[in-house]
C-alpha cells in the first residue's frame, strides 16, 4: 500500500500565517509516495495499554530542559533529544520547551498536549485498558530529524516494548 | 511527527496521530491520522475544557480500532467556536529564532522552502 493524497475536508492550514502556511506546502509537495507501515491493533481499544507522544516539548521542571539556546546560536538546529513524562505528571510538574508555538494553553493546562488526565479517566470509564506508566515528548522543530530518528526514536521504541505498550497517540503541536 | 510514527507503527506496535495539521501529518505516510481542525497549539482543545478534551482523546483513539487500511484519514466532527481569522490574529506566539533570521536575511526563506538545511550556521 502506498501513500495517496488523501485530504481531511478541511484547510489543514487555516489557522496558519502565510509564511509557515508556504512552507509547509512546499514540504508536504516534496515528499514522495511510499509504503505504508501497517500494523493492526491486537485487541479490543477496551484492553489495550496506550502511550501518549507529543511533540510539545514537555520537559519535568525537575529534569532537563530541551536545549532552547543552541537553537537561538543556530536557528536551523532542533533539540533532537526526548523526555519521558510519567502517567502521573500535571501541570505544575512541567514546562514547554519549544519557541514555535503558543505554549501558554499547554502550559496552564498540560491536557491540551498532553492528555494525560484525560487518559486516566478513559481507563476508568473502560474505554482503553490502561494508561502506560511512561508517555513521552520531543520538541517538534526539527528541520533535519536524522539524529531524532537515529536516536531518540529507537529508544522510545525500546522503551514502549519494555513497558508492553499496545497503541500509541501521538499528537502533534 | 509522522517520520517517527511510521517508525513506531512498523515495529509492531499500532499508532494514530491527532493531528490539525492532517495533509502535513499524513505526507510523509502514516497508517492513521485522526484530524482535528483545531489552532495550533491546542490540539486537544482549550484550557480546562474537560469534557471537550476528553471527547476527542477517545474519538481519536477509536481510529485505532476503525481504521481498516493504511493512510486512513478519520476527520474528527469538532469545529472550532471561533473563525480562523480571528485566531490568527489573537495568536501570542513569539517569533522564533529562524524567523527572526530571515528578517534580518530575507534570501535565506528560500532555502527553508527548499528543505536545504545548512548544517551548521
Amino acid at each position: 500500500m502506498t501513500a495517496t493524497a488523501r485530504s481531511a475536508g478541511f484547510d489543514s492550514l487555516q489557522f496558519l500565517d502565510g509564511a509557515t502556511k508556504r512552507v509547509i506546502k512546499a514540504w508536504i509537495e516534496r515528499e514522495e509516495r511510499r509504503p505504508i507501515p501497517w500494523t493492526p491493533l491486537k485487541k479490543p481499544l477496551g484492553e489495550c495499554r496506550i502511550a501518549l507522544i507529543s511533540s510539545a516539548g514537555v520537559a519535568l521542571r525537575e529534569g532537563e530542559p530541551f536545549d532552547q539556546e543552541g537553537e537561538r546560536r543556530n536557528p536551523w538546529w532542533g533539540d533532537p533529544s526526548f523526555r519521558v513524562i510519567p502517567r502521573s505528571a500535571c501541570s505544575e510538574d512541567v514546562r514547554l520547551c519549544h519557541l514555535h508555538i503558543d505554549r501558554s494553553f499547554g502550559e496552564s493546562d498540560l491536557d491540551c498536549v498532553l492528555p494525560l488526565a484525560r487518559l486516566g479517566e478513559l481507563a476508568e470509564e473502560g474505554v482503553i485498558g490502561e494508561a502506560a506508566p511512561s508517555h513521552y515528548s520531543f520538541m517538534g522543530y526539527l528541520l533535519d530529524a536524522d539524529e531524532f530518528l537515529r536516536t531518540s526514536v529507537p529508544a522510545i521504541i525500546q522503551r514502549l516494548k519494555e513497558e508492553q505498550v499496545d497503541a500509541v497517540a501521538l499528537v502533534p503541536v | 511527527m509522522g517520520l517517527a510514527q511510521r517508525e513506531i507503527e512498523a515495529a509492531g506496535i499500532a499508532t494514530v496521530s491527532l493531528s490539525m495539521i492532517p495533509d502535513f501529518t499524513a505526507a510523509p505516510g502514516v497508517p492513521r491520522v485522526a484530524a482535528i481542525a483545531y489552532p495550533n497549539g491546542r490540539p486537544l482543545g482549550n484550557p480546562r475544557d474537560a469534557r471537550g478534551q476528553q471527547a476527542v482523546l477517545e474519538a481519536a483513539l477509536r481510529v485505532l480500532e476503525e481504521a481498516e487500511e493504511p493512510g486512513t484519514v478519520t476527520t474528527l466532527p469538532f469545529v472550532w467556536p471561533e473563525p480562523a481569522k480571528q485566531v490568527r490574529r489573537e495568536s501570542h506566539g513569539e517569533t522564533p529564532p529562524i524567523g527572526q533570521l530571515i528578517k534580518r536575511k530575507p534570501w535565506l526563506y528560500l532555502k527553508l522552502v527548499s528543505g536545504e538545511i545548512p548544517r551548521a550556521d
